[in-house]
């Protein structure tokens, strides 16, 4: 294996509810040409690209293909990945497994969404059709008001359950959900590639907003966003080349389990807010990446968090504090852009959600993070390490990678 | 400018046979009509699931010894759904808790009745409110009310 560095980024020009003025191809290459620009390569110097976005969200199954051209991949191998939440992190992997394995020198990773063009609902519906057809024989009533396997009770989705038992479990209470989803509003002001921003944001503005499932309030919420990420990985001779700033991968790894709240049919056997996959991720990250206590080691976090409390409850699981101690640290500030823990300086996802690029943005936020590139939202302290989390799936796979401002010793 | 169209017609969507519907869920079914919930063990771990699948999940061997599981559990984890699919509210906020019945290792999913939103918490124990009329269907098992 070879080392691999992050030496470029592209993002759209905006992170919104609708791009009219583009079509989903020419959003996409907006971010290539930014990624382009800002390492002065030209797109003969990409030798493979790894593509990510969900299948069925706009309606659109070869998306891949359909860009080929607008991504200057014409003639080039391409691959695509559509694992859920965590496609944005599983393309980037893709493209770090060409790059490590010396398959090629230079490899992009290509996301996006438009969630304006699509309907999610109906992509989510596609997760579990077989076994809701299946239970449909059985009798299972899909309004959720009667009967097992009622569904959650209609629009109560699984995350409620995660939250819900995360609360009695970690000892937190919904205050703490108010309190982290107003911060991650705040940092978003700062970040001019985020969606939702409120610099005024206040634990007690986000307690006004209606409950939508107990404990998720519509305040606690990701929103549906249009945008396009793309990052450039380069081994390490040619990184050396090019960049001048570069972002080291020290480790990645991913992890599934049985499905949660959504195997109907199959009985269910996990807590939805166990998350062993993401606790068994992280250690094998750190392994790789020589980190013994992320506690001590790791100066950064960005949490793929669809619903506020998730930021807290990973915190967790991939071992930056004990459990039941996330809400204390965030009680004391140390969460926070100047805390001793800053985490989701960018917003989140919870701020900025155009799926396919959800969990890619959680790398290369933390890589701007170490190349001291992040801007208004850099974070106060200095970023040698930083580990970005992705979740996803139906609700139990989880991806983790963790970057470096050093390579590691081969 | 309209931002979308709809398009009329029928998707033909199968209705996905699985093996585990002719074990462990029509196991399961067939017990509902006499009101008793049938699972399916593992006889290497013990370890109890319902509707029960044929194979272990966490020995990975094949499974079929039945075993009865209580209708009186415990709640697990539980959400309040103040809106329906289509994001309108209810009239009444609806209780949905997955229980862990007891003999039983996995959890399921249901509705609850019979007690006030702010009074459901995790570790509460409840049983099954069975259908008047119990015809081997997963609607046998109304929902769930305090024990």
């Amino acid at each position: 294996m070879r080392n691999v560095g992050i030496i470029g980024i592209g993002y759209t020009p905006v992170f919104v509810s609708k791009r009219k003025d583009v079509s989903i191809v020419e959003m996409i290459s907006e971010a290539v040409d930014a990624g382009l620009k800002n390492t002065g390569l030209a797109p003969e110097d990409i030798d493979a690209y790894v593509f990510g976005n969900m299948a069925t969200f706009e309606g659109v199954n070869m998306p891949h293909l359909w860009a080929t051209e607008h991504m200057h991949a014409r003639g080039k191998p391409i691959m695509r990945f559509a694992t859920g939440g965590t496609i944005g992190m599983a393309a980037f992997h893709g493209a770090y497994y060409h790059v490590a394995s010396g398959m090629a020198d230079i490899a992009m990773a290509v996301t996006y969404e438009k969630h304006s063009e699509g309907d999610a609902q109906v992509g989510l519906m596609g997760i579990i059709t077989p076994e809701l057809m299946a239970m449909l024989s059985a009798g299972i009533d899909v309004t959720g008001q009667s009967g097992m396997g009622a569904i959650g009770g209609g629009s109560a989705g699984g995350i409620s359950f995660q939250a819900s038992s995360y609360l009695h479990r970690s000892g937190a209470g919904i205050e703490h959900i108010d309190a982290i989803a107003a911060m991650e509003r705040r940092n978003a002001a700062k970040n001019p590639y985020a969606h939702l921003k409120d610099p005024e944001a206040t634990a007690e503005k986000i307690a006004q907003t209606p409950m939508v499932s107990w404990p998720i309030r519509f305040g606690h919420i990701c929103p549906t966003t249009d945008g396009a990420t793309v990052c450039i990985l380069a081994s390490e001779e040619k990184a050396a080349k090019i960049a001048d700033k570069v972002a080291w991968v020290l480790g990645v790894a991913n992890c599934a389990s049985d499905a949660t709240t959504a195997n109907l049919i199959d009985s269910q056997i996990t807590d939805p807010a166990e998350q062993l996959p993401a606790i068994m991720a992280s250690k094998k990250a750190c392994e790789r990446a020589g980190i013994e206590d992320p506690k001590k080691e790791i100066d950064y976090v960005e949490i793929y968090n669809g619903f506020a409390h998730q930021t807290l409850m990973y915190l967790e699981k991939v071992g930056m504090c004990e459990v039941g101690e996330a809400h204390k640290l965030l009680e004391a500030g140390e969460l926070e852009m100047n805390g001793r823990c800053p985490v989701n300086a960018s917003g989140g996802v919870v701020s900025t959600n155009s799926i396919g690029t959800s969990a890619l943005n959680r790398v290369t936020e933390c890589a701007l993070q170490i190349m001291g590139q992040a801007g208004e939202h850099q974070v106060e302290k200095e970023v040698h390490k930083a580990m970005a989390h992705g979740w996803g799936g139906l609700m139990q796979y989880c991806t983790i990678t963790i970057l470096g401002d050093k390579p590691k010793k081969l | 400018m309209e931002e979308t169209k709809v398009v009329t017609g029928a998707w033909e969507l199968s209705t996905f046979k699985f093996n585990i519907e002719g074990r462990g869920l029509q196991l399961m079914l067939k017990h509902m009509k006499d009101r008793k919930l049938m699972g399916i063990k593992c006889h290497q771990c013990g370890t109890v699931y319902l509707p029960g699948p044929f194979y272990c999940r966490k020995c990975h061997i094949r499974i079929d010894e039945p075993a009865e599981v209580s209708d009186h559990g415990q709640v697990m984890t539980f959400t309040i759904g103040y809106a329906d699919v289509r994001g309108n509210p209810l009239d009444e906020p609806r209780i949905a808790p997955i229980v862990k019945l007891d003999g039983c290792d996995s959890w399921i999913m249901g509705v609850m009745q019979g007690c006030a939103p702010e009074d459901v918490h995790v570790g509460m124990r409840v049983k099954v409110h069975w259908a008047e009329e119990t015809t081997g269907s997963l609607q046998d098992m109304q929902y769930f009310v305090p024990e």
